[in-house]
């Protein structure tokens, strides 16, 4: 029984290593990849895409011997060798340089986290069990291929769901999905005017524009008054310390109707005064 | 006055059409004046490139004594800063002096005094802009990716704001998606992984 499983596990590790070296030499951006991810930091700059490619040759090469026939003991015991090799690897990037690209499996920008680790844990395993592998991988499949199927399904599984680069296959669209299904932000849709919205509009403004250089301070109070909504900083006019107060259409989009004044703190008269240029009248 | 009649009487100066008293007394409202106005005659801005501005602080607060906030800096300075009726305080929306807390993370602008307090004009406790990927959206809470640190976002009802395309802002949340790009303004939770979003940019 432990002689068939592990015979299965030569076709799991070469898949994934035939994966990883494939897309090592043949993805377009790969020398821009190599360049973020850790192992430009290992062995410089200038070598990293040669590194890159020399790694994903070394993967495609045993990935294939463990996939063709005939399966021995030796081949198992390289791609163990290679899976603790690419542990070490991800330690070193985790340690120094943790906001690199893993460079795994896919071409997205993935720091190394702990599920990469666990993957290349679980790969080391499966590595490490087919050394006691009692025949090649095709053989055991047909000999039971049900149970086969189903074994090497939940392992591949496993290798996915640890994948963070990925993920964008597989665990986006199931969170779309998800969202589209129970819309958990439909709530937030009303009729209020958030007050960024307002504040856009005045910094957007004539009347801003000509006071801004007064104000002095972010956004000090507001209230909403009929159809405008009063926006007040604090202000210094010449010597004098003051209030701007800005009028801003609450339910339109019209930066040019803002309508603004400066009053004054000590004496409350208004020192200033925006009133919005009266829109034409449309002749003919 | 209270804030009521305070708030009443600025209705009535911007809307009610009030007669202006210094304008002409303090000369043109051109934007030209304006700039001159901030700098009193003679006066020139000497700003010396290789030290720190003099009228930003920024760091933690620890410790409130009535309207007075001891900051350390994370460069290990020091700083008072003195909030008057005329500070604008933020805290995920504009707020007043009782929001703050020890602990929180600040940034203040104003005038340098003398005794070496900074005399705020505006504080913004605990903001923070971040650059995040969305990885998951759950009943009014946003997961984010933050190169590759979890981040979580509180949706606060009646406050988030979404700006999509660099259109004006709506509280509509519903057009954000798991897997884009999105920028965000928010407050941050002190010493947690967690933000309340104040106004969210995406494309859509």
């Amino acid at each position: 029984m432990i002689g068939w499983f592990a015979a299965l596990q030569p076709l799991l590790v070469g898949a994934v290593l035939l994966w990883a070296g494939a897309f090592k030499l043949l993805a377009r951006r790969a020398p821009a990849l190599a360049r973020r991810s850790a192992l430009s930091t290992l062995v410089g700059k200038d070598r990293a895409a040669v590194a890159f490619r020399a790694v994903g040759s070394a993967e495609l090469a045993v990935g294939a011997v463990l996939l063709a026939p005939p399966a021995l003991a030796v081949e198992a015991v390289v791609a163990t060798g290679l899976c603790i090799a690419l542990l070490g690897y991800l330690g070193y990037a985790r340690v120094v340089a943790p906001e690199s690209s893993c460079g795994c499996l896919s071409a997205k920008h993935t720091p190394v986290r702990w599920r990469s680790f666990a993957r290349t844990g679980v790969l080391a395993a499966a590595s490490a069990l087919a050394v006691a592998g009692a025949q090649w991988w095709l053989p055991a499949v047909d000999a039971r291929p049900g149970p086969a199927v189903v074994v090497l399904a939940a392992e591949a599984l496993v290798v996915l769901a640890l994948s963070p680069d990925l993920d964008s296959y597989w665990l986006v669209p199931l969170r779309r999905l998800r969202v589209r299904l129970s819309h958990p932000l439909a709530g937030s849709a009303g009729f209020e005017i958030p007050v960024a919205s307002s504040v856009q509009q005045l910094l957007r403004s004539p009347a801003f524009q000509a006071a801004g250089p007064w104000v002095r301070s972010d956004l000090l109070d507001f209230w909403d008054e009929a159809e405008w909504r009063v926006l007040s900083y604090t202000a210094r006019y010449g010597g004098r310390l003051a209030t701007a107060v800005f009028a801003v259409p609450r339910l339109r989009y019209e930066p040019d109707a803002v309508r603004a004044v400066l009053v004054d703190e000590a004496d409350h008269s208004v020192l200033w005064e925006f009133a919005p240029a009266p829109a034409p009248v449309p002749t003919g | 006055m209270s804030e009521l009649d305070r708030r009443r009487f600025l209705n009535r100066a911007v809307l009610g059409g009030a007669t202006v008293v210094g304008a002409t007394a303090l000369g043109s409202v051109a934007p030209e004046a304006a700039f001159a106005a901030i700098q009193p005659d003679g006066e020139k801005l000497e700003l010396d490139p290789s030290k720190p501005d003099p009228d930003f602080a920024e760091g933690r607060i620890t410790g409130i004594s009535g309207s007075l906030l001891l900051v350390t800096g994370s460069d290990g300075a020091l700083h008072r800063i003195q909030l008057t009726g005329g500070t604008s305080i933020w805290k995920l929306r504009p707020t007043t002096i009782e929001s703050a807390e020890v602990g929180d993370g600040l940034y203040a602008r104003g005038v340098r005094m003398g005794d070496g307090t900074l005399a705020a004009d505006a504080v913004w406790l605990n903001i923070v802009n971040l650059t995040v990927h969305i990885s998951s959206i759950g009943k009014d809470v946003i997961h984010f990716d933050h190169h590759g640190s979890r981040l979580v976002g509180h949706v606060v009802p009646g406050t988030t704001a979404a700006v999509y395309n660099d259109t004006p802002a709506i509280s509509d949340l519903s057009l954000l998606k798991v897997g884009v790009h999105v920028q965000v303004i928010g407050a941050w939770r002190p010493d947690t992984n967690e933000v309340d979003l104040a106004t969210v940019y995406a494309a859509a």
